[in-house]
């Protein structure tokens, strides 16, 4: 069967951890590269496979959903096989279990490198070097290798030892100032962070079109895709604002920059129910205020385009949450849908679950019980290829599961030297006793 | 260092056909331009809604004078063609003949309506087509109306993001857009090497509602977190998990901090160096979660946070190691001195603007670098060039130009 993957015979040799890395990696993994995940079993590396290692249903309860948010609140003997968070980004992926801190561990990376078209990672800066694995190192092993580096905030220059997540990223990149309530402090913004992800994104683009490269010349090269400057390409409006005005952007709330004149969160029937709804054109307002009856207020001539509207932008905001707070919010939407409004409900994750039309175009896909997680159905990738067989073809790769595969098939070790690693603690399917004890 | 104008582009070779328009679909073909690819932009009579987007260079509209769309168009080459007239669909059929990769972003409805779907576009389907549509083209929605803000909302985490008692928060700007736009490039150059390696063309969907859907800046997560534990995620009442952490004022803006629990807590006491934070206590759990214990932290740490500047801490964050990093604005990105000298701007020269800044790039590519060679197209800057390359004879151009299918 031709599966025509796009990323056929590349493999990937992956340090990645996080998002901004992962999710570079799952993006090509997705694209039908044999993405292999290099796990250490003496070493956690923070909020790549869970939150901790020692996770239990006390700090299960304690954390937020998407952290703590275990299958039955109850993460079980291997928290890393079943956080809501991560296991995602592992979906196509292989994962194998080395120290590569020692020598014979060391040579096993090697040997994995000397087979593989890309290596990517996104580690605290300075650890490849220390492992001996520098650029130089790496493409002795592998001439024409790509490498793919995604440090936070770059390998060169001052900022380079300044760690983060994705919070910080946001924070440097701009993007944390912009997000608020209007005319409010940036308080507000404490659980959803974009920069990493959308750094993820780009490393995989500079991925793929080096691969192509490659490809087609046998050229590989050295990619650092910081996250910092990545993310900083998700307001282009408010940088550019500055650079060509000298304008510095404030927080506008749920208002459009795009100059959608009312755009906003509005409140509907029942608890914690919310719509937006945004007139993207004279034409949409004049639909919306017909839909409300025409009340006088609605149709005065002043606000028949956007300007005249700007300028009563309170005003209408106010008489509008008024005219929803009656209404049921998903009739709301599909009858202001109909009436020619962009409208939309603001979606909890229990809302999404049971929404229709995702359900309907195949949105996700039923994947079968695991010893750590009940059968479940996960978001298949968002690209949709009529051809290539672009989905979730492996399931998430759980730690170790691929031990036998990558130490016999790809790298041809024989049952005495498997053996002699498994004694030494290098391959396994679980975290070091010390490690998970807390030593 | 090689001469890097001297080096190839990562997509050198590949054309693109560009019927994208506004942010997303742009932003994708931006990022295949400026890696290389010829983008050939097809636009309307009157040109891309977004040559209407504020922010204008001097605050003064005009079509050239849009920064969105000087920047998510760089690299491009324009051509108007009125598809409302059956000649200029002739026309763009014609263009595909030379391209490696077609990229739109018509809705389902109005597609087919002008009769260019993939089907009707390219018969044989030898070439890829990535289609970015609101909400696909098929399902209850598909023909829905779609806004920054409505697909936050639906696909995204909105309904977690602000705090417990407001109203659900977007992002700033457009990010949500943007997003799609990067998802659509990865699908793209999927789709490239689809072509390249198996000689298949074929039609990839990018609906921007499942991009959000997908997307881990929490919202996969949420979703798959009710499945496993019937927990949802809700807003917040305040940014602080343990007694530290979030976003703290300083004395000229604010930071970020991670300061939980461990580690973390550890070098964030490292980092403020006040030996009353070095107690043991503070790690225990029972006094992380202590409301008396916060307080009396919070009594340290805002006066040292108020005394010093946003570079002091970040460059005592980053010695400690601690996750500290400060809260940029647009003016410190243009600014700051260590991200201009790593080269985060660029610059355009734009036949009537003039010479002005631009927002770089994002990777910094060895052998085959990112870079501008022009400036955002003029609307139908290149039609006679375009027109000539796909084989247009001048009378031809002259009769098409004559009778409004072209501009």
């Amino acid at each position: 069967m031709n599966d025509y993957l796009p990323l056929k015979g590349v493999r990937i040799c992956d340090f990645s951890a996080v998002w901004a890395g992962q999710t570079a990696t799952m993006y090509l993994a997705d694209m039908g590269a044999e993405c292999i995940k290099v796990e250490n079993p003496f070493v956690w590396n923070p909020m790549t496979r869970a939150a901790s290692p020692r996770m239990d249903a006390f700090m299960s309860a304690m954390l937020p959903p998407w952290a703590g948010g275990h299958p039955n609140s109850d993460p079980g003997p291997r928290p890393w096989n079943n956080s809501p968070a991560f296991i995602h980004v592992m979906r196509n992926k292989k994962s194998f279990t080395v120290d590569s801190r020692r020598p014979e561990g060391l040579a096993v990376v090697k040997a994995l490198i000397r087979t593989s078209d890309l290596l990517a990672e996104n580690l605290a800066i300075g650890t490849l070097e220390k492992l001996g694995l520098d650029d130089d190192a790496i493409r002795a092993e592998r001439p024409g290798i790509i490498i793919l580096h995604m440090p936070a905030f770059g390998k060169q220059g001052e900022y380079t030892l300044g760690r983060g997540y994705g919070a910080h990223i946001d924070s440097v990149a701009g993007s944390t100032i912009l997000r608020g309530y209007r005319e409010d402090a940036p308080y507000s913004n404490v659980q959803v962070f974009a920069g990493d992800f959308f750094a993820g994104m780009h490393g995989a683009i500079a991925a793929l079109a080096a691969l192509r490269h490659q490809r087609r010349t046998g050229e590989g090269q050295v990619i650092e895709a910081a996250q910092v400057e990545c993310s900083a390409q998700m307001f282009p409006q408010a940088a550019m604002d500055y650079a060509w005005n000298g304008r510095v952007a404030g927080t506008i709330g749920n208002r459009s920059i795009e100059g959608f004149v009312p755009n906003g969160v509005f409140p509907t029937m029942g608890d914690d129910r919310w719509i937006t709804i945004s007139c993207r054109s004279d034409e949409e307002w004049a639909s919306l205020a017909r839909f409300m009856g025409s009340p006088a207020w609605a149709v005065a001539p002043g606000l028949q385009t956007a300007a005249g509207r700007a300028t009563m932008e309170e005003m209408i905001e106010e008489r509008l949450a008024e005219f929803t707070a009656t209404k049921d919010r998903d009739e709301l939407f599909h009858v202001l849908q109909h009436a020619g409004v962009t409208a939309g409900p603001v979606l909890s994750a229990r809302d999404a679950v049971e929404d229709a039309h995702l359900d309907a175009s195949g949105a996700w896909k039923d994947l079968p019980a695991t010893a750590d997680y009940p059968a479940t159905r996960f978001a298949v990738p968002p690209y949709h290829f009529s051809k290539s067989n672009i989905t979730i073809r492996t399931e998430p790769a759980l730690f170790g599961q691929h031990n036998d595969y990558v130490y016999r098939e790809v790298l041809g070790l024989n049952d005495e030297e498997i053996e002699s690693l498994r004694a030494a603690g290098h391959i396994t399917d679980t975290y070091d006793a010390q490690l998970l004890a807390g030593g | 260092m090689p001469n890097a104008n001297a080096l190839p582009g990562a997509l050198d070779g590949l054309t693109v056909l560009d019927l994208t328009a506004h942010i997303a679909g742009p932003y994708a073909t931006k990022v295949l331009a400026d890696l290389g690819a010829k983008v050939i932009k097809v636009e309307r009579p009157g040109g891309d809604p977004a040559r209407s987007l504020g922010p204008f260079l001097n605050d003064e509209p005009g079509p050239d004078r849009s920064a969105t769309f000087q920047f998510l168009n760089t690299n491009k080459q324009s051509i108007v063609i009125d598809l409302e007239n059956p000649a200029g669909r002739d026309v763009l059929r014609q263009l595909m003949r030379g391209a490696g990769l077609v990229v739109s972003s018509f809705s389902p409805a109005v597609a087919e309506r002008l009769g260019v779907t993939p089907p009707e576009l390219d018969r044989e389907g030898n070439l890829p087509f990535v289609w970015l549509t609101s909400f696909g083209r098929t399902g209850p929605y598909r023909d829905y109306r779609l806004s920054e803000t409505t697909l936050f909302a639906m696909g995204g985490e909105m309904f977690s993001h602000g705090l417990a008692d407001r109203e659900p928060l977007k992002y700033g700007g457009t990010a949500a857009l943007m997003q799609c736009g990067a998802m659509a490039a990865i699908a793209a150059l999927g789709a490239v090497h689809a072509k390249e390696l198996h000689g298949i063309g074929q039609v990839v969907d990018v609906p921007l509602f499942d991009v959000q859907i997908n997307s881990v800046d929490r919202r996969s997560s949420a979703i798959l977190a009710y499945r496993f534990s019937g927990r949802v995620q809700v807003r917040a009442t305040g940014s602080t998990i343990g007694v530290a952490g979030g976003i703290y004022p300083v004395a000229d803006g604010f930071v970020e901090a991670t300061a939980s629990f461990g580690d973390y807590w550890q070098r964030f006491v490292e980092m403020i160096g006040d030996d009353r934070l070095r107690e043991p206590r503070w790690l225990q759990p029972a006094t992380q979660a202590d409301p008396a214990a916060k307080e009396e932290a919070d009594g340290i740490i805002y006066p040292w946070m108020l005394s010093h500047t946003r570079q002091e801490i970040w460059a005592r964050a980053r010695h400690a190691r601690a996750m500290v990093a400060p809260l940029f604005t647009a003016r410190d990105l243009f600014e700051d001195p260590v991200l201009r000298e790593r080269g985060l701007w660029a610059e355009i020269e734009h036949a009537t603007l003039g010479r002005l800044p631009m927002l770089g790039r994002p990777y910094v590519l060895e052998k085959t670098p990112w870079r501008i060679r022009q400036a955002a197209p003029m609307l139908g800057e290149h039609t006679d060039a375009i027109l000539a390359g796909a084989g247009f004879e001048a009378p031809a151009i002259a009769a098409l130009r004559g009778h409004g299918v072209v501009q």
